[in-house]
């Protein structure tokens, strides 16, 4: 049971001490969220104090029907997926491989550690701008790197699709410490005896690991795929630093942020198209919804079976 | 949070080592490979301090060679250009105050969550967990801050960065482990809510606390895009914002640049590997429980 304070009269203290955080969310963050989905029939625009009108379906019309732009919008929703994918399979899979790795008894450990964590804080600026420079075109490490095996890339300033490919190595380097150390958490809950009881039988490591580590480390699986499939579904802002905003290249939260506040910095004005933009977000937010609760339900439909 | 146990590595090393005293191939390979992951984390980084220290005519001759000296002129130069001490300043305080302001309400938040409180709690906490699938708000925010006429202003600023759901859900989780007991003793005392809040829930809860902040600030710290989009006086640009705009201008001269970049990165790494232990509990707090 909760106990009360102060007598009758302050059972009210808690609700009046919890209004400012609850109204500062709904204010912000979770009112703004749900009214995107009203935005996105209308055909607001940047600028203050500008009549708003009803358009009922029309911004989605538009967007997913609508001539060669409508053609690049399913582009863009394509390239979301694949930069998903993409990211999703080789970042877990390589932070799966390090966190198992680091989790034995090596030298170092900690180092590895830091190291691999060390880009999660230091954000997009600084991530882009670091990766903006190694892959510097004319004579940079990554330059002379590939020329060692003969390859030529413009990198950033290549093919779209070569730069397309670039930030996905990017966004994999910068997150990849995020993986690991979720998948060290759960590495770290799996007690030593079920280890010992494993080698007693002679099991062999790759044994080991499919029958007693990766049924174990479900939760952490779990966690890791919906939050990186979620992520990279709704990622752009390494686009934003690494390449600016190139047709071919760019993904949905790109396609939103450049049409409702301008493709480089920002302002007010009558041609940003707000609620098209709104639109826009409502349909990555329903790719995010379908894809994020199938991932959901699969996983717990193995959860059940592996763990009962 | 030990991540360390080396039970599976004693088990493996054992069972490997039995045969006889054959070298390890297995743990051959396992560092062969995490050095090569070093070696793509500490690349770039590398990259990084050894441009800052060249000429631009050094950097041009050859991107890779090393510095023919290690002088400190392309800091200084990036100091004195690109405004650091400002766009710091300005970092500084939106981190600042965002970080105390909502740290604070979020604790009296958390608190009536954890301990029901309040009626409709386990419906509250639901709202804050489900913030990660919700469309994005940026446009209805973006009008909101119109209306108010928060535009180009650091209090609009602020106000964006005073709510964080995943620290809601750590600090309520957290609280939840803070023995009930306490409360009794308090309240057969007399104690009044807010004494409570302030004295009993607030040091029980530090490392929770500790660790939100943190990450909040971080949060702040690096946000791009809505200084991008909130804020058009330079005047008000965090460094962030600054290093963008710092780019477009001397995106030719990487020595510079790369100074400037390196100012920043340095104390956050350095603040990161002191912090590492809260930063890390944070982001892996409640990931594993299922």
């Amino acid at each position: 049971m909760a106990y009360h304070f102060g007598g009758g009269r302050s059972r009210a203290a808690p609700y009046a001490f919890l209004v400012p955080a609850l109204f500062l969310y709904v204010l912000v963050s979770l009112g703004p969220s749900l009214a995107t989905a009203v935005y996105s029939f209308t055909d607001a625009t940047g600028l203050p104090n500008q009549p708003i009108n009803w358009i009922g379906l029309e911004n989605y019309r538009e967007f997913l029907t609508l001539g060669a732009a409508a053609q690049e919008n399913w582009a863009t929703l394509f390239r979301t997926f694949i930069f998903c994918v993409a990211v999703t399979v080789i970042q877990f899979s390589l932070g799966l491989l390090v966190a198992v790795l680091l989790n034995q008894k090596l030298r170092g450990t900690k180092f590895f550690r830091t190291l691999i964590f060390l880009p999660v804080i230091l954000g997009v600026t600084i991530q882009g701008l670091i990766w903006t420079l190694f892959l510097y075109p004319l004579g940079g490490p990554m330059d002379n790197l590939l020329g060692l095996f003969g390859v030529q890339s413009e990198f950033l300033g290549g093919q779209p699709m070569e730069a397309f490919a670039w930030v996905i190595v990017v966004q994999i380097w910068s997150n990849l410490g995020m993986t690991m150390v979720i998948f060290l958490a759960g590495l770290a809950t799996i007690p030593n005896e079920v280890y010992e009881a494993a080698r007693i039988d002679g099991a062999s490591r790759w044994q080991v690991f499919r029958e007693v580590t990766w049924p174990l480390l479900t939760p952490a699986v779990n966690t890791n795929l919906v939050l990186t499939i979620v992520g990279s579904l709704q990622a752009w802002q390494l686009f934003l630093v690494l390449t600016g905003y190139r047709p071919g290249t760019q993904v949905m939260g790109y396609l939103v942020y450049a049409t409702g506040f301008g493709a480089t910095s920002g302002g007010t004005s009558a041609s940003l198209r707000q609620g098209y933009a709104a639109a826009a977000s409502i349909v990555l937010f329903a790719v995010v919804l379908v894809i994020g609760l199938t991932v959901q339900y699969l996983l717990r439909r193995r959860e059940a079976r592996l763990l009962g | 949070m030990s991540t360390t146990t080396g039970s599976e590595g004693q088990a493996l090393a054992g069972a490997a080592a039995a045969p006889g005293r054959r070298i390890d191939l297995g743990r051959l390979a396992a560092y062969a490979f995490l050095i090569l992951i070093a070696i793509a984390y500490i690349g770039p980084l590398l990259m990084l301090v050894l441009t800052a220290f060249k000429t631009l005519p050094e950097f041009t001759k050859d991107a890779t060679s090393l510095p023919a000296s290690f002088s400190l002129d392309n800091f200084f130069e990036a100091w004195d250009k690109a405004n650091f001490p400002q766009y710091l300043l300005n970092t500084a305080i939106y981190t600042v105050a965002s970080t105390v302001i909502f740290v604070v309400s979020a604790v009296f938040l958390a608190i009536a969550i954890a301990r029901r409180f309040v009626r409709g709690g386990g419906t509250l906490f639901t709202l804050f967990l489900i913030a990660l699938f919700l469309p994005a708000a940026l446009i209805p925010q973006f009008q909101l801050i119109l209306a108010l006429g928060l535009y180009n202003n650091p209090i609009g600023y602020i106000m964006l960065f005073l709510v964080n759901p995943i620290a809601i859900v750590i600090l309520v989780n957290y609280m939840r482990t803070i023995p009930i007991e306490l409360d009794e003793a308090a309240a057969i005392e007399g104690c009044g809510y807010l004494r409570y809040v302030l004295t009993i829930v607030l040091p029980l809860s530090s490392p929770a606390i500790a660790t939100v902040a943190v990450l909040h600030a971080i949060g702040v710290w690096n946000e791009l895009v809505l200084a991008t989009i909130y804020l058009t006086s330079a005047d008000f640009y965090p460094i962030t914002r600054g290093l963008i705009v710092f780019n477009g201008v001397y995106g030719n001269n990487w020595p510079v640049l790369a100074a400037a970049v390196l100012m920043i990165t340095l104390p956050m790494a350095v603040f990161f590997v002191l912090a590492q232990r809260w930063i890390i509990g944070g982001v892996t707090a409640g990931a594993v429980k299922g």
